[in-house]
């Protein structure tokens, strides 16, 4: 064994701690939020039915099918709406069998792992059940299917860069470290961001006391966006809520409009999504906010229809 | 010590009774089913003092729900105090725990048995006046009440800490194989949510107290101080289950010191206090003692009543209604006391409620809480509606299924729906649109009524000199059902700017006006 003196150990000491800290510089060592970047010109599939499961497989054909999106041994998580305690022809909750179809198709596509969550405003174990979608869950019997309940332990604060209103805030790691995430909202009329739809379902994610997103809904909203990536949106609007959103609970406020929008770009899905409302892109104010911050195209006639 | 065969049967019956009960306990949990499936609040339907508050209370006695109360007096009539012995698990928990805390052998003057009878006969005379305490000193009340909001919180805190460990830490092997369990745990053998209430420390407390009360005298809770023990003591002064030989042996008198419950005299055996344990078939050295069934009155030791104790009991009991309701009616001076969904008028309710907290182990939301003097004087341990912890779950109707006294009304969904438990006001000095112009609608969106009973209304306003349009909400008191969500998810920090008053609760005597102030 070669013998070193004390003045070349501390030599050696110190130039091995500089590199050291000098690498723990390097952005690349954090955990970075995956940047959303903005395609030239994104698709966009907008398609009609009243069979759910059949509209599903139609949509997700007219973007190039599931293979585009979901690689064989990814782990995808599907987050749809399964924000309250209601029955599915309420529409206040994703429709079950869009999921489940979402959850076959990924499965087809290769998927190693299936994850479903949704951080619910009613109890979770009511949400899950009485919307339809723990039973829809549990139709497809694959092991490699899981319908979860949010682990409060798995949440870690993430520095938002660029953040407009907020620099750091909770998220649920599973979520965030997935391959695929695709994000499953129903279109609701909702008071202060007008709808409900992509960027809002991306709310049920995070952590923290999210009534605070409210102050600023289009800004933050943004600012969620900016962390998690959807890879693709896939907007339910079989059946949507005009009135009494997002919690709903009358017959007499919901549309049956049967129709399904999916895109990879989720502005682009909100920005169409917005006109089943008889209202423009622009009277969004999410979708003006995220356009503005290049997370995805809110002009529909720079959107490519599939 | 030689144990006979009936002294292992008691014990199994004692373990199984109080398996079954916890097994029960843990079922009364919302586990995705909306109507609970097993009866979880049979501890207090066996109950007799239950019953008893029951029976007393204005309103018509719940056959359907207490009739096991009355099957359990009906027995201990023929045979005596088995309840206490073989069934009651505060008497099970005190038997486990008095070997931990060590068991005193004082043998304490008999007169202290009468404390039970006294404390018994204060109660039910306060009760027939109208002020219901029997709760409060009812054991399975207290086992339960202890277990709900003291035992079971720290349980579930004390696992989730070591799930943190686990998930926090990668321990080789075990850390795989405790997160892979944790499903299973939080499933079914854990409380969904973390369980907070406000009253715990103090209601374990109570629950230690009387389990030091073991190192006194061995069940000395159950032989001086139980008036459900006292009842069914009165119950069983001439049970047919006796006991040979009735008195002590002249030679041996080896009973007189072992008996548990001192209930082996030389003037014969007390069946009024013989909890039927059954050792003594087992210690006595010859072999002599053997129960059986024996119909005969004459000679039983009564219950050691004096006159005059009997007459104060009854006096402090006539005093303490009139003392309580001279003062002011505390659910119209406490805005806030605001009860669960189809709590019977407040007067009938306090009579009713025996505080078990099975609905406050049940209920979904964490809204119920135990009161301490927030109900008045006698509403102690009563459930309130604390919607600042948790709100109530516009379709769930658990509470109402578990109340074992009709204090709570089991109501069907829709009525359920309708029932009002308050109203929401807004605090205008803190709800932001008002007090900064900020926008913000978290009460809206969370109002579970169909038609929203919080809406939006546009105005213009002034903020640092410029006009801004900004959304007020509003409360629509004729829609408002008080269910608190609204308080519940507020973020403005603190104190909520919405809360919920109980003003215009549906189970308030109203006079008959064609349109009330609240619609």
């Amino acid at each position: 064994m070669t013998r070193i003196d004390r003045r070349t150990f501390i030599r050696k000491s110190l130039k091995t701690a500089l590199a050291a800290s000098a690498a723990g510089c390097l952005p690349a060592l954090e955990l970075l939020p995956l940047p959303a970047c903005a395609r030239e010109t994104p698709p966009l599939a907008v398609r009609k039915g009243a069979e759910v499961p059949l509209l599903v497989r139609e949509t997700v054909a007219a973007l190039g099918g599931m293979d585009r999106f979901v690689r064989p041994g990814d782990i995808v998580v599907v987050k749809p709406n399964i924000g309250w305690d209601r029955t599915v022809e309420l529409a206040a909750n994703t429709h079950p069998e869009v999921v489940k179809t979402l959850v076959q198709l990924c499965l087809e596509a290769g998927a190693k792992f299936v994850r479903i969550f949704d951080r619910s405003c009613n109890d979770e174990r009511r949400c899950y059940t009485r919307s339809g979608i723990r039973d829809a869950i549990e139709k497809i019997r694959s092991d490699r299917v899981s319908l979860e309940y949010m682990n409060s332990r798995f949440y870690k604060e993430l520095e938002i860069r660029g953040g407009q209103t907020f620099d750091r805030w909770e998220f649920y790691l599973p979520a965030i470290e997935a391959d695929r995430f695709i994000n499953v909202p129903i279109a609701k009329h909702h008071s202060i961001s007008r709808l409900t739809l992509g960027m809002k379902n991306l709310m049920g994610v995070i952590g923290g006391n999210r009534g605070r997103l409210h102050y600023n809904i289009a800004e933050s909203l943004a600012d969620i966006a900016s962390v998690i990536h959807s890879d693709l949106t896939v907007i339910d609007a079989t059946r949507i809520l005009v009135a009494n959103g997002p919690q709903g609970g009358r017959l007499q406020d919901v549309r049956s409009p049967e129709t399904l929008i999916a895109s990879p770009d989720i502005v682009a899905a909100d920005a169409y999504a917005a006109t089943l409302f008889d209202l423009k892109p622009q009277d969004i104010p999410s979708v003006v906010a995220a356009a503005r911050r290049g997370l995805g195209v809110m002009n529909l006639s720079e959107v490519r229809m599939v | 010590m030689k144990q006979s065969r009936w002294t292992y049967a008691r014990c199994l019956s004692q373990i199984f009774c109080l398996a079954v009960f916890l097994w029960l306990f843990l079922q009364t949990e919302y586990r995705g089913i909306d109507q609970l499936p097993y009866p979880v609040s049979l501890l207090f339907r066996i109950d007799p003092l239950a019953a008893l508050a029951d029976f007393l209370a204005p309103g018509s006695f719940g056959w359907k729900l207490l009739w096991p109360a009355l099957v359990v007096l009906l027995l201990t009539v023929l045979f005596g105090r088995f309840f206490c012995g073989w069934i009651c698990p505060l008497g099970t928990t005190l038997d486990g725990l008095g070997k931990l805390v060590g068991r005193g052998r004082r043998a304490y003057s008999p007169s202290w048995r009468r404390v039970k009878y006294y404390l018994l006969i204060a109660m039910g005379t306060a009760t027939v006046c109208g002020v219901q305490l029997l709760g409060l000193f009812d054991p399975l009340a207290i086992f339960l009440r202890s277990l709900t909001l003291a035992v079971y919180p720290a349980y579930n805190y004390g696992l989730n800490r070591v799930f943190d460990f686990f998930y926090k830490h990668e321990v080789p092997l075990l850390s795989s194989a405790v997160k892979g369990s944790y499903p299973l745990f939080r499933d079914y053998l854990m409380a969904f949510y973390q369980p907070i209430f406000a009253l715990s420390f103090f209601t374990l407390l109570v629950f230690l107290a009387i389990v030091l009360l073991e190192r006194v005298e061995q069940r000395f809770w159950c032989k001086n101080i139980c008036p459900l023990g006292g009842l069914l003591g009165l119950c069983s002064r001439y049970a047919l289950l006796q006991r040979t030989p009735q008195a002590l042996c002249a030679d041996c008198q080896v009973c007189d010191s072992r008996c548990r419950s001192g209930a082996v005299r030389g003037s014969g055996h007390i069946r009024s206090e013989c909890l039927l344990c059954m050792d003594c078939t087992g210690f006595c050295p010859d072999e002599r003692v053997s129960f059986g069934v024996k119909a005969s009155l004459a000679g039983a030791p009564g219950v050691d009543l004096q006159r005059r104790g009997v007459l104060t009991a009854m006096a402090s009991g006539i005093m303490i209604a009139p003392v309580v309701r001279i003062g002011p009616v505390t659910h119209e001076q406490n805005p806030y006391l605001i009860r669960p969904p189809g709590a019977v008028h407040e007067e009938e309710f306090l009579q009713r409620c025996v505080r078990c907290a099975e609905c406050m182990k049940v209920c979904i939301g964490r809204a119920l809480q135990p009161a301490l003097l927030e109900a008045g004087p006698v509403g102690l341990w009563t459930p309130l509606v604390v919607p600042r912890i948790g709100y109530c779950e516009y379709n769930c109707t658990l509470c109402g299924q578990v109340c074992p006294t009709g204090a709570i009304a089991p109501l069907k969904l829709p009525e359920k729906q309708k029932n009002v438990i308050g109203l929401a006001v807004i605090k205008k000095d803190r709800c932001l649109p008002y007090a900064k112009g900020v926008e913000c609608l978290v009460c809206e969106e969370h109002c579970p009524t169909g038609e929203k009973a919080i809406i939006l209304e546009e105005k213009d306003i002034l903020v640092d000199g410029q006009l801004r349009r900004v959304k007020f909400p509003k409360v629509v008191d004729r829609l408002c059902i008080g269910c608190g969500i609204c308080e519940t998810k507020c973020p403005v920090e603190g104190a909520s700017a919405v809360r919920i008053i109980n003003e215009g609760e549906s189970r308030r005597k109203r006079s008959a006006l064609l349109s009330t102030p609240y619609g």
